[in-house]
């Protein structure tokens, strides 16, 4: 079995948790004898390609009156769209693209001659575009490829899975590591992005969700029928890796890492902080990370007066991050939405107990964790408390919680969608 | 001729409300009005009021032909007398018809057995004082919280003055014996133990909606066809359930009542079988063989040990915690954080805690409100922290709460 896949991003050059899914999920698949090949915007040639083949859409050559011919064929209308929405973007960027807006879009060249396109791969201004222009190489990649069944990662590759599906005729599985529910709120829906995805939905053979919880926000909100929605949960990459206990302080620290977004709820973080350190006055709290609502989150921390207790680190990579959890005495994810959510597993394999949303797709899968409503700022700080000062819990979890971790193996997220594909093929 | 031991526990728990870490030292009310008063009515409604009157009922047809046991823990009593003190008016009623035994039970349905003798005889007569105020009873035989027993406890229950204790009939430590035979503990053979026939009692427990008997439900029909296999030469058959088995694990509309009521009247009239309560074993001539449990057994799950309640470090934790502050308890005159200390030794709360049955729900997790383990092992340390400052404190200065 042969599978054709379209990411956006692929380890190491990574911005989140998308690209360390698939390079799971494709390492699993290849322990279950499924080949893959792996189309991204942008390669940089260091990918691990010991188990799958890397296509990199930057080398693609494309016929421009081909893919107008899909362009017409196909059905869609282009859209071209400045959009102030990224699925990943820290406080530089989101100024680098609010200072680039007034810059002017660059028009789709339909006519002329064969070109390759540049892609960046990343997620700035002219995404919308670079989706556009994925869908054009993919139309030609899925000329070109033999393969069983197309697999589309996240709605910016899923007009490049819809245009290698129109092409080959083959099945499409889209998989949804997050939506637009997820990422901007109930309120603040991006109609084209809500658009292109409820597009890649019904335009797919079967829709792959992270949780179960997305899976739910799939059927209510994109109004998917049930039957054609799996829950497909994440898993993790092992590692031999041992985070190292150290301290500088005396007190207990609880970090909360991850983007200060809306969407991860960091707002709540810091008024379980002001609640615990009331009645304990020895705890330091550490906000690693960075994101739009970093100015907010430093005047709410000043005006409640507890900076002395509550720390900024900015955004935190690689050594950084195992350091940090290498100094904390609990994990708090207070996300208001999180699809699945796979930092609480990474805090759990460095030793660290995690205090976790229910609203967040991992929750299904763990035990080991406490888990409480986001906004239930008084079951979070008890649950802290709770770790800080009874000691039984914090071992439990310290001894039971790698364990689990370890358990939730690619291999066995791989088997069962080698299942889903062998049905979606049999149809 | 069989003689059978019907014999019902409640043991009701004082709930805990939600008790967060900031409200230590700030207020003591660490139990659920609404939830407790709630569960108590609605068990009383569903069950203790109409098994009561099915048995009243039965017995005034069969006279003495029908007998039954109960262990009502303390807190139960509490629970009934400050939320439907009809139910103890029910019980009196009961007790009256004579046919009717208390046995001796834990003041709150406490785990104290396993911590040591002290704090387990605080706790039997602390039930003794309660049964002779309320029932005017004392009882001679002993059912221990979740029938936890073992050679030590029975030592301590036979100083107490204690002839009998009803305890499970445990695979492991009977082997190929049958707990249909009458047994006593090994160091003090005056003790004469009853054991439950596990089987027996899960057959209506667990399986009396199950379909598998005969492609219908169960009858009371089926189930003396499987007593009447027991051996003759067999002189006891013990069944002891939790009294929530006919009303609330089974509802009245499974058919449990009528198929209570039908049993009891075929063996009342069935010359093959004789109602007894535990305190006639005494003064019976039958044979009696030792029984050694070197560790304490009860009738939790397949392996009939303590795991349920102090399986994982959590529990073993709280339990420490719990009891260490038994000494404070003996000196504090604080009589309201007295009573609590000993309302956080009830079993339940530990249940809670447990991580046993990750994958399923067990029929003893039927009343858990907690999201899960970790919060409710929080809880109770929250509470048991103020509990403990509370007992600290020299002076009785909570007497205008009193």
């Amino acid at each position: 079995m042969k599978v054709l896949m379209f990411g956006w991003e692929f380890p190491p050059h990574i911005a989140g948790g998308l690209g360390t899914a698939c390079y799971g999920l494709t390492k699993g698949l290849a322990v279950n004898g499924v080949d893959v090949a792996f189309v991204m915007p942008k390669a940089s040639g260091d990918e691990d390609q010991s188990l799958i083949k890397i296509i990199n859409a930057s080398d693609v050559e494309v016929d421009p009156r081909f893919s107008a011919f899909y362009q017409q064929g196909g059905d869609t209308t282009y859209i071209q769209v400045n959009s102030r929405l990224i699925p990943y973007v820290g406080l530089d960027d989101y100024y680098n693209v609010i200072n680039q807006l007034d810059s002017g879009i660059l028009s789709s060249d339909t006519y002329g001659g064969k070109r390759k396109y540049e892609f960046s791969g990343r997620y700035g201004s002219n995404l919308m575009q670079e989706v556009d222009r994925y869908a054009e190489v993919a139309a030609e990649i899925a000329r070109n490829e033999q393969f069983d069944i197309i697999h589309a990662h996240d709605w910016l590759t899923y007009k490049a899975g819809i245009a290698a599906k129109k092409v080959s005729g083959k099945p499409l599985v889209v998989h949804i590591h997050a939506t637009e529910y997820d990422r901007s709120g109930e309120h603040n829906i991006n109609s084209v992005v809500y658009g292109l995805e409820r597009y890649g939905m019904s335009e797919a053979d079967m829709v792959c969700a992270v949780s179960d919880l997305t899976r739910q926000i799939v059927i209510d909100k994109y109004h998917i029928p049930a039957d054609k929605v799996v829950t497909l949960h994440n898993a993790v990459i092992p590692t031999d890796k041992v985070v190292e206990r150290h301290k500088n302080v005396k007190e207990k620290i609880v970090t909360f890492l991850g983007r200060v977004t809306f969407q991860k709820g960091p707002d709540y973080f810091v008024e379980t902080a002001r609640k615990v350190l009331e009645k304990d006055p020895d705890v330091r709290f550490v906000l690693a990370g960075d994101g739009d609502m970093m100015p907010h989150i430093i005047e709410r921390v000043a005006e409640l007066g507890i900076a002395d207790r509550f720390h900024f680190t900015g955004f935190l990579r690689g050594d950084d991050i195992d350091k940090m959890f290498g100094m904390s005495d609990v994990y708090v994810m207070p996300s208001i939405s999180e699809p699945f959510g796979i930092s609480p597993l990474e805090a759990m394999r460095a030793n660290v107990p995690v205090v976790i949303s229910k609203q967040s797709g991992v929750a299904e899968v763990l035990q080991y964790a406490i888990k409480v409503d986001f906004w239930d700022i008084d079951a979070t700080a008890d649950a802290i408390y709770g770790l800080l000062h009874y000691p039984a819990l914090s071992k439990l979890f310290i001894s039971k919680g790698k364990e689990e971790v370890d358990n939730l193996k690619w291999e066995n997220v791989a088997r069962k969608l080698k299942g889903i594909y062998t049905k979606v093929i049999n149809r | 001729m069989h003689n059978i031991c019907f014999h019902f526990h409640i043991s009701q728990p004082f709930r805990l409300r939600t008790y967060r870490f900031f409200d230590i030292n700030q207020h003591h009310e660490y139990f659920d009005e609404y939830q407790n008063s709630y569960l108590a009515n609605r068990l009383a409604e569903r069950c203790y009021l109409p098994a009561n009157a099915m048995l009243q009922e039965l017995m005034a047809k069969y006279g003495d032909k029908i007998k039954v046991s109960f262990s009502i823990a303390g807190s139960s009593i509490h629970l009934f007398q400050q939320y439907c003190p009809e139910v103890i008016d029910s019980f009196k009623q009961l007790i009256a018809t004579k046919n009717v035994e208390i046995t001796g039970n834990t003041y709150t349905h406490s785990l104290a057995s396993l911590y040591n003798k002290t704090c387990f005889m605080e706790q039997v007569k602390l039930q003794e004082k309660l049964l002779k105020e309320v029932f005017k009873v004392r009882p001679s035989s002993f059912c221990n919280t979740e029938i936890i027993y073992s050679d030590e406890i029975g030592e301590w229950l036979h100083e107490a003055g204690y002839d009998v204790v009803l305890t499970e009939g445990a695979r492991h430590i009977l082997g190929w014996k049958s707990p249909c035979y009458l047994y006593c503990n090994p160091f003090q053979t005056d003790l004469k133990l009853m054991l439950r026939s596990y089987r027996l009692c899960d057959d209506i427990t667990l399986r009396f909606e199950e379909k598998d008997w005969d492609g219908m439900g169960l009858t009371a029909e089926k189930y003396i066809n499987n007593l009447n296999k027991i051996p003759d030469d067999a002189p006891f058959i013990n069944l002891y359930f939790d009294y929530e088995t006919i009303g609330e694990y089974h509802t009245a509309d499974t058919g449990i009542f009528e198929f209570f009521k039908a049993l009891f009247s075929q063996l009342a009239e069935n010359d093959n079988y004789k109602f007894i309560t535990p305190k006639e074993v005494t003064a019976m001539k039958v044979p009696c063989s030792t029984m050694h449990a070197p560790w304490p057994i009860s009738y939790s799950g397949d392996e009939k040990d303590t795991a349920e309640w102090l399986g994982n470090d959590l529990q073993q934790e709280a339990f420490n915690q719990l009891f260490k502050l038994e000494s404070l308890y003996k000196k504090s005159k604080n009589k309201v954080a007295k009573e609590n200390w000993l309302q956080l030794q009830a079993a339940d709360h530990f249940n809670f805690m447990s991580t046993k049955w990750f994958a399923h729900d067990s029929v003893r997790r039927n009343f858990d409100v907690y999201p899960s383990p970790y919060q409710a092992f929080i809880n109770f340390m929250n509470v048991l922290n103020d509990v403990k400052l509370q007992l600290e404190i020299k002076e009785n200065k909570t007497k205008q709460e009193l």
